[in-house]
This record gives C-alpha cells, sequence and structure tokens, in this order.
C-alpha cells in the first residue's frame, strides 16, 4: 500500500508497567520469547505493504533505536520513506510530548507534510495482535467514513479503563464513545489503530494545538465527534488482541501465547512477525530436563524442570531448579535447585543456588535487570 | 580502480555435488545442507573466515547454486555486507568465446584470477565446504607468513591405521613438507591434509597459469599443483590442527557429526567459547514451543518448532512441527519437517522440508558392535502412513 503511511507509539502507558520501563520504552519490552512488542505493530505494517513509518518516542529510547536500527528487518530500509524516530528534541520541543497530538504536530512539518502518502495509520506498540490492516485500509475508505477506529470486544471489563471505549447500535455504528473510562462489557475497546486521510489529521492537529487539546482520543477523536464535527466508524477485530498496559497484564499476556490458539493467531503462516534477529545456537534439552507446556527461544541450556513459562533467549536452568509460571528474559541463569513461580525475570538475572521466590498472578515476583538474587 | 591491498583473501569451493550424500543433495549443493539445527555446513568456513579477521571470501559454486546464492545473500548475517571485500558468490561465467564449468579445483580459482587481483592480495586462503571445524585461520597465516613459504597446507593426525585413506604430507622436523602422497598403502606418517591451504598468491597465480597450459592436467589443487610445486622445491609447510575436525561428505559422517554436537561437553561445542561464534542466516520464526509431557533429554531443538512428541538424543532443526504419540531417537531432523501423531524414527537423517505421516516407521535399534545403519529420507519426500523405512534404507 504505497499510498498509506504509518505512526507508531511507542510510550504512551510506561508509568503503569513501573519497574520494567525503567529503562527502556514500552515499546520495547521483551514478548513472547525473542519479540519486543514493537516487532507486532511494525510487521502488521510492514505486511500490508507499508514503507514508510515514523516511530514516536519520548524517552529511554536508546534499545528501542538500538532493536529497531534502521528499520530492514521490517523492509524499512529504503531510500525514500522508510522508518522515521520522532523524538521530542529532534522535532525543535523542549519538553517532553503531553499527549500524541503533540507528537504528530510535532512530526507533522516534517514527516507527515513530506509523505507523498494521502492516507495515515496511527497504532499503538502496547497492542500485540495479528492484523490485516490492508483490510483494514480498503474498509476505510468504502467506508467514506472520516477516521476508523479499530475496536476489540471482551477487554472491556468493568475495571480495566480504556482509552476510548465505544459502543455500538445494532447497524454497527457508533452509539457512544468514551474516554479513560472503565467501561461495562458491552463496550468494545479501541486497539490505538486508528486510520484517516493525512490531510484531516494535519488539519486537526493544528487546531487542536491552538486550542490546548493535545490528548488524541479525548480532545480530538471523542469532542469532533461529539461535536458533530467528524465521521467516526469502528472496524470490530476478531482474532486475538492482548493489551499489555500494566504489569499484570503483561505477566498474563507473555504466559498467554503458549495457548495454542492465540499463538497460532499471533504467529500465523501467512503473516510473519518480524523482529532483530540475535544470531544464537539451538537451546539444549540436557539430561533428566523436563520442560512442560514452555515457550523457549535459542540458546538455552535447560537441566532442570519448567512448567507453564517461557524463556527468552540464553537462558540457564541448572540441574534441579524448578521454574513454573514465570517469564524468563534473555541471559538470565537459574542456580541448581532454586525454585521460582510467578516470577518475571527481567535480563541478565542470577537467581543463586536454592533460591526460592514465589509470587502470585496478580503480583508476581520481578526482578531488575542485572539482579543477583 | 585502486583498491586497498588485502593481506589474504579466502576462496571456498562449495562446487562439490557431493554423490556420497546421495539423496540429501539430490537438489542441494552439500555447502548448504543444514547441519546442527540451523545452521548449514558452509557457515562453518565462512564463520571462520570472519572470525579469523578475514573479510573477502569468493564462494565458487557450480552444482544447484541457486539455493546457495539465496542462502549467502549479501553475506549480511557473517558480517560481509562489506564495501570493499565481503562475500562474493562466483558461478562459473560465460565469456565471449566460450562458457566453461569449473574443471577442477585449481581450474575453479583459474578462472577467478580476476577477482582475486581486485584486491591485490600477499596470499590466498583456499578452503572446501564441506567440513565441520572451528579453526582461527589467523594463526595459519602467521604461521605461514613466519616460514615464508609459498604454500602453508592445514594437517591433522589422523590414527596410524587410517591414514591410508588420506592424502599425507610426509615433514622436515621444522615442519617443511618433502613429500606427499595420496592415500599411500604404506603411510610414513599420520598427518592428514585438511584441504586447507595458504598460498603466496603471486606464486599460485604462476602455478595456475602453467598447470591451465596442461593438457595432462586433471586441473586439482592435490593431485597437480601441489605435486608440481614440490617437484620444483617451492618452500611448503604443513600446520598442525588440533581442534575437532570433520568431513561430512558421508551420510555416516554427516549423522555423527551432528550427534557430537550433544552433550554438555559435546566433542564439537556449538557454543564455543564465545568468541568464534558460528553465525548462520536466521529466519523470523517464533521461539517453540515444547508441550506437556514432552521430556527431551539430551538434545538440541531451534526455533520455530512445535514439540509435543518424545525427543532423546537428536537434532531438531528449525521449524518442525512433532506431533504427540511420536518418539525421535538418535536422529537428525533437518527443517521445516512435519511429523504426525504415533511416528518413530531411529538412527535416521530426515531431509527438509520432508512431511511423515502418522503410524510410519523410520530406521530401527542399533546394537553395540554391529554397524550402524543410517535411514535417509530425501528433501521434501512424504512418508505415508504406516509406512515403513528399513534400517539403512535410503529414499
Amino acid at each position: 500500500m504505497k499510498n498509506v503511511m504509518a505512526l507508531v507509539f511507542a510510550n504512551i502507558y510506561d508509568s503503569s508497567l513501573g519497574q520494567l520501563t525503567n529503562k527502556r520504552t514500552l515499546a520495547s519490552l521483551p514478548f513472547g520469547g525473542r519479540y519486543r512488542q514493537i516487532d507486532f505493530a511494525l510487521s502488521n505494517l510492514s505486511n500490508a505493504g507499508i514503507r514508510h513509518i515514523g516511530v514516536v518516542t519520548q524517552y529511554n529510547y536508546q534499545s528501542l533505536m538500538n532493536h529497531i536500527g534502521s528499520g530492514e528487518e521490517w523492509d524499512l530500509e529504503l531510500e525514500e520513506g522508510g522508518l522515521e524516530y520522532i523524538t521530542p528534541y529532534s522535532m525543535g520541543i523542549t519538553n517532553t510530548f503531553r499527549g500524541k497530538l503533540e507528537a504528530i504536530y510535532a512530526a507533522s512539518k516534517s514527516v507527515l507534510e513530506l509523505g507523498k502518502e494521502e492516507f495515515v495509520i496511527l497504532a499503538d506498540a502496547a497492542v500485540i495482535c495479528a492484523i490485516d490492516l490492508e483490510q483494514v485500509v480498503q474498509a476505510h475508505i468504502d467506508s467514506g467514513r472520516d477516521v476508523t477506529v479499530v475496536v476489540k470486544a471482551g477487554i472491556a471489563n468493568d475495571r480495566k479503563q480504556l482509552d476510548l471505549a465505544v459502543s455500538l447500535d445494532e447497524d454497527g455504528e457508533i452509539a457512544d464513545m468514551a474516554v479513560d473510562y472503565a467501561a461495562p462489557e458491552n463496550y468494545l475497546a479501541a486497539m490505538g489503530i486508528y486510520v484517516m486521510r493525512k490531510e484531516l489529521l494535519i488539519q486537526a492537529v493544528e487546531e487542536c494545538m491552538v486550542h490546548n487539546r493535545y490528548r488524541f482520543e479525548r480532545d480530538f477523536i471523542l469532542q469532533d465527534w461529539a461535536d458533530g464535527k467528524l465521521s467516526v466508524g469502528a472496524w470490530e477485530f476478531g482474532d486475538v488482541a492482548l493489551f499489555n498496559e500494566s504489569t499484570e497484564e503483561y505477566f498474563r499476556n507473555n504466559l498467554a501465547i503458549i495457548d495454542r490458539n492465540i499463538r497460532h493467531s499471533l504467529f500465523r503462516d501467512d503473516r510473519t512477525i518480524y523482529t532483530k534477529v540475535r544470531d544464537q545456537v539451538p537451546t539444549y534439552y540436557g539430561e533428566g530436563c523436563e520442560i512442560n507446556d514452555c515457550i523457549v527461544a535459542d540458546g538455552c541450556t535447560l537441566l532442570g524442570t519448567v512448567e507453564n513459562s517461557v524463556l527468552f533467549r540464553r537462558v540457564k536452568v541448572s540441574t534441579g531448579a524448578v521454574v513454573k509460571n514465570c517469564v524468563v528474559m534473555a541471559n538470565s541463569e537459574i542456580g541448581i535447585g532454586a525454585q521460582l513461580e510467578y516470577c518475571i525475570l527481567d535480563k541478565d538475572v542470577t537467581i543463586s543456588a536454592g533460591v526460592k521466590l514465589i509470587g502470585t498472578p496478580e503480583h508476581p515476583v520481578i526482578l531488575n535487570r542485572g539482579d543477583v538474587v | 580502480m585502486n583498491f586497498q591491498k588485502k593481506r589474504c583473501v579466502a576462496m571456498l569451493l562449495a562446487g562439490g555435488q557431493g554423490s556420497r550424500l546421495l539423496v540429501l543433495t539430490e537438489n542441494t549443493a552439500k555447502p548448504a545442507v543444514p547441519f546442527g539445527g540451523k545452521y548449514r555446513i558452509i557457515d562453518f568456513p565462512l564463520s571462520n573466515c570472519v572470525n579469523s579477521g578475514i573479510d573477502t571470501v569468493g564462494i565458487l559454486t557450480q552444482y544447484q547454486p541457486l539455493e546457495l546464492n539465496e542462502y549467502i545473500g549479501n553475506g549480511q548475517p557473517w558480517g560481509l555486507n562489506r564495501s570493499h571485500g565481503g562475500v562474493s558468490v562466483l558461478p562459473p561465467y560465460a565469456r565471449s568465446k566460450k562458457s566453461e564449468w569449473y574443471k577442477g579445483t585449481a581450474n575453479a580459482i583459474y578462472q577467478n584470477i580476476p577477482f582475486i587481483e581486485r584486491y591485490d592480495p600477499e596470499n590466498v586462503l583456499i578452503l572446501s565446504g564441506d567440513h565441520i571445524y572451528r579453526m582461527d585461520y589467523a594463526r595459519m597465516l602467521a604461521f605461514h607468513e613466519v616460514h615464508d613459504a609459498d604454500i602453508t597446507i592445514a594437517v591433522r593426525k589422523v590414527p596410524m591405521e587410517e591414514a591410508s585413506r588420506f592424502g599425507i604430507m610426509n615433514t622436515n622436523p621444522d615442519g617443511s613438507i618433502y613429500e606427499f602422497e595420496e592415500k599411500p598403502k604404506q603411510p610414513k606418517s599420520n598427518n592428514a591434509s585438511m584441504g586447507i591451504y595458504i598460498f603466496k598468491w603471486e606464486v599460485l597465480r604462476k602455478y595456475l597459469v602453467a598447470d591451465e597450459n596442461d593438457p595432462n592436467s586433471e586441473n586439482d589443487f592435490g593431485k597437480n599443483v601441489i605435486p608440481a610445486m614440490l617437484a620444483d622445491g617451492q618452500k611448503l609447510f604443513a600446520y598442525e590442527f588440533e581442534g575437532y575436525w570433520k568431513d561430512v561428505g558421508t551420510i555416516s559422517s554427516l549423522w555423527e557429526a551432528n550427534m557430537e554436537t550433544l552433550g554438555l561437553n559435546p566433542a564439537f561445542n556449538l557454543y564455543g567459547d564465545g568468541v568464534a561464534k558460528i553465525y548462520a542466516r536466521n529466519y523470523a520464526l517464533p521461539a517453540s514451543y515444547i508441550d506437556t509431557g514432552a521430556r527431551n533429554v539430551n538434545s538440541l531443538i531451534a526455533e520455530g518448532c512445535e514439540i509435543y512428541g518424545e525427543i532423546r538424543h537428536s537434532v531438531v532443526s528449525t521449524g518442525c512441527r512433532v506431533a504427540k504419540d511420536t518418539k525421535i531417537e538418535d536422529s537428525v531432523i533437518m527443517p521445516n519437517v512435519v511429523i504426525e501423531e504415533g511416528v518413530i524414527i531411529r538412527n535416521a537423517i530426515i531431509g527438509e522440508d520432508c512431511r511423515i505421516c502418522s503410524g510410519a516407521v523410520i530406521g530401527g535399534s542399533f546394537r553395540e558392535g554391529e554397524k550402524r545403519q543410517i535411514s535417509v529420507v530425501g528433501k521434501k519426500h512424504r512418508i505415508e502412513a504406516n509406512q515403513v523405512v528399513k534400517p539403512g534404507e535410503v529414499l
């Protein structure tokens, strides 16, 4: 789709993910054994043939840039278009973006206006899914609407605060729209994916900026829709979408891909998820190890027992160690006889022999990068 | 063009048909044969080059080059996507008057003299694409330069009783070679040539031209060029290599070398010491899924697999599916193989992209003291439900 460009937002919810995002953006959080969260948004865009993407990021973006680099894994290393980073200081702004609209405004003069594309997709790195965006853009064009928002049923539960929630009438038209709302179950959650004409977006941000409106969902989509100035259509996504907006969700969703249906919905034969390649040896499963219901990346050495867990690259599980319901990020080492349940081990963690750490599904024990226990 | 002079350029002979690997090389050049779960044989010499600081590699292809070309690409996985040097795939090319296949190893290099001269190298390293080993060529190059040798040949000690199967280098105490015997009936020493040579380029160039003009020559390094140099009194040295090295040119040696990567302290450790890493082209595959009840004992399993069955002492490569109630033992499963339920595979090599339907039985058990019979299923084969592939059978 040469006529479409995209903006991907890398840190929106960092504050609600606590220590996991102390030194990285939410977008660069490891997910699913060998990915970073942003791989899904970038791959969805790349698989739709989109070759001009701006990645909006505010702070802690060293690991993100290190991961995405020039974007060659997503076919974005191009003479024209390709990958662009949008950061406050590089855009001549001396404080961080207060909201998506400010970020878009910062990007509008350079990235948006210089691009030749007619349409723009906005996407959020916090929602993990494998979606056919070509279909979404086509539906948007066919609908004649100003904006199409991609929504997902089954996320609203009265407790989770949604950025944007909509309810639909019998014809699938938006009946109600709300922001920052712990919506009841009959509402659908916006997945952070919006399609519109680029010209409309540029005009909207200029209008919003001069009125000190900086939050995209509240100050633009909801307000203009409520004022009758904006026609908004909802496109319902039927497949798996994982919202990683809190530590608890992040933990649960990492383990969710152990489920065959969820895994096969995200990793499909017809839609590859690309990531930065880290060349590792195959994982060695030793004498006497016992691995039950696990996701295991390359480069691990497994000599102990691991159950219902996700192991990233180069994890070592020593003899007699028992790891259950854990997310273990790259290069962590679990010593002889150690016992871990409901833990998130960030990268490079060392668990000494015999250590016992037990969390709960709601409150997993979280170890910081490089911790030695 | 004024290029910077190179100390050493490597030429990798990857044209071998590998006919002793039977069905595994029906549509695949031998260097492109998968190894160790995610590698291909060519990854070993290529990675050795990179780890030895050699950044210019010509790969001479001839037989089934398509897959190999695609695999090598721009050389990026090995860090060989350089603006000066890097990796170049060199098929025999059509000339103005005639198009010539590579007649022999020496002729393959002869035909690529223009390529080598672009880099104006001091030395040329000749490698073959069918060995599994980890070697620092920089040390051999230093040895070569210290001795001011015209050619240095890498050798390794083999058991004396096996020496008659190899090209044997008989050396003086200082390491210089006074005699070369191809498969001698009565070997005088056990220094077997590894098919790895470093030549002074100006000397090699002279001999390649002379060899090409000799109508009786088979244009082969071992048979023609090296004996001619020896006869002329050039300085030949043997460089002794002590690490793991395996010619994987036969089914049994390929199977053995794969098995020798297994264990906590394997004979050949793919992990290495963290310095001399073996690089491979990687594909975007998810991490593997290991199901409840899958006890994978002493095995390597690469990424992109879904394992529901039982695996013992085996190598399972990238992108394989192994269904439940299936048992795999002492076997090599190459990439993207689908194995359905209730299959038994023992002492076998299953080629890339095969489908093994439910209830099939491939290979058999092995008793200590007997010769191990390796069953082989060639690339893209389909083994029907309940089909039996006998021990040693090749399909």
